[in-house]
């Protein structure tokens, strides 16, 4: 058992002086390893590795669904976290629609902003607690959700996980919140992909929400 | 079985308010690379949940909870809710007590990294010390501490227990390094490493 892969992080901002300074702020992070910083989306894609996770930081003056479309297309399997001025729940569906992994305020503290650049790397939504789970129930309202049956029953523990990730929780909360590792959180949510007949995070997060698994005990 | 492999690492914590003398960044980075799944500290579950880290020694406050929140380690409050009280006495106890606390601050002062309390003879030297603070304390402070270190020790079990294969990090404070060790070896589920092997 060896200990976990470092994110690797792309910077995106078309101001120099910005991407400077993120660099400066984020560099020596545990964890995270700054693979570059560009200021065009294009630049992102010849920085992609396979299987490594990646998260690209968008910090833009306004939110821009065009940008996370773009960016979703040119690099599918990484993680995009966008810096925006509030959580104003429209502003946050726009940009997770468009594509968006998560989005963090400006006014978040580094160690928030370097937990949710892990968390979006690996692909989780990383939004803060009062506004994922809104979040999550209105995706859940405008997406089609698989009504099946689960394919098998859930245990105990993993029903507990897929409430907490109705409830939009990052893998690190969920963990944090049962006593577990992170890596037993991994372990969970892969077997619950395959009793709920679902491919990733996001379609298990919005079964849950829909079959009632994110509402308040 | 699946072993769980656990490290022991011991900190000053018992100087609450006094600078460490060795750069915390060097806490941090040791840790940071070690990146262990599960971190016990020896705070107790309800200073954890009210984020009271107030009174809590540097290491912790400064360095390993900050870094624990931005990375995947897990905390794990292994402390019993009643913290046994720093030894006090009046009279040559008293005496005695505060000289062998002048000489673990000066164990500590010339402690350059956390492998310099963790190894050689100031790591010994401070274990001594403590303990004879502990007797010269008299009552029941050696039991208390055994009491405190029995539940330490019945945490980290319930941790493996709970969570088998990981890779958990044990940081306490270093006078009971000596007693949590020879308890988890014990144990055939644990495999006790040096924390540089973790």
């Amino acid at each position: 058992m060896t200990k976990w892969p470092s994110t690797r992080l792309i910077i995106l901002s078309s101001a120099s002086l910005h991407r400077e300074a993120w660099r400066a702020l984020l560099s020596g992070q545990p964890a995270i390893l700054i693979v570059d910083t560009v200021a065009d989306a294009f630049e992102v894609v010849p920085l992609l590795q396979p299987d490594q996770p990646t998260t690209v930081l968008v910090d833009v003056l306004s939110p821009q669904p065009d940008l996370a479309q773009q960016l979703r297309t040119l690099a599918p399997e990484a993680g995009l976290l966008f810096l925006i001025q509030s959580y104003e729940l429209s502003e946050v569906l726009v940009l997770l629609r468009a594509g968006a992994t998560g989005c963090i305020s400006r006014d978040a503290s580094l160690g928030d902003l370097a937990r949710a650049i892990i968390a979006v790397g690996r692909g989780e939504i990383a939004l803060p607690p009062h506004i994922a789970g809104r979040a999550l129930a209105a995706l859940a309202r405008g997406e089609p959700v698989s009504d099946d049956g689960l394919i098998e029953p859930l245990s105990e523990r993993e029903v507990e996980v897929l409430r907490l990730l109705a409830q939009g929780m990052t893998n690190k909360d969920i963990a944090q919140t049962l006593i577990l590792s992170v890596r037993t959180i991994e372990a969970h949510l892969r077997n619950i992909y395959g009793k709920l007949g679902v491919r990733s995070r996001t379609e298990a997060a919005l079964w849950a929400v829909e079959h009632g698994y994110g509402a308040d005990e | 079985m699946e072993r769980t492999r656990v490290a022991v690492l011991g900190t000053l914590a018992e100087f609450h308010r006094d600078p460490i003398p060795y750069d915390l960044a060097a806490l941090v980075k040791l840790v940071a690379q070690l990146g262990p799944d599960l971190l016990c500290l020896e705070i107790t579950r309800d200073q954890w949940q009210r984020r009271d880290f107030s009174d809590l020694s540097p290491e912790y406050r400064d360095a390993l909870l900050p870094l624990a929140h931005q990375t995947d380690i897990v905390v794990i409050p292994i402390a019993d809710e009643h913290l046994p009280p720093e030894p006090v006495a009046a009279g040559w106890r008293g005496k005695m007590i505060s000289l062998f606390r002048r000489w673990l601050a000066t164990v500590q002062r010339t402690m350059s990294s956390p492998d310099a309390a963790n190894q050689g003879w100031r790591h010994e030297m401070a274990n001594l010390l403590y303990y004879l603070i502990a007797v010269v304390t008299g009552g029941n402070a050696l039991e208390e501490w055994q009491t405190h270190r029995e539940q330490l020790i019945q945490q980290v079990l319930e941790v493996v227990k709970r969570d088998p294969g990981r890779r958990v990090l044990v940081v306490v404070n270093l006078r009971h390094c000596h007693h949590i060790r020879p308890a988890l070896r014990k144990q055939p589920e644990v495999e006790v490493v040096p924390y540089s092997r973790l």
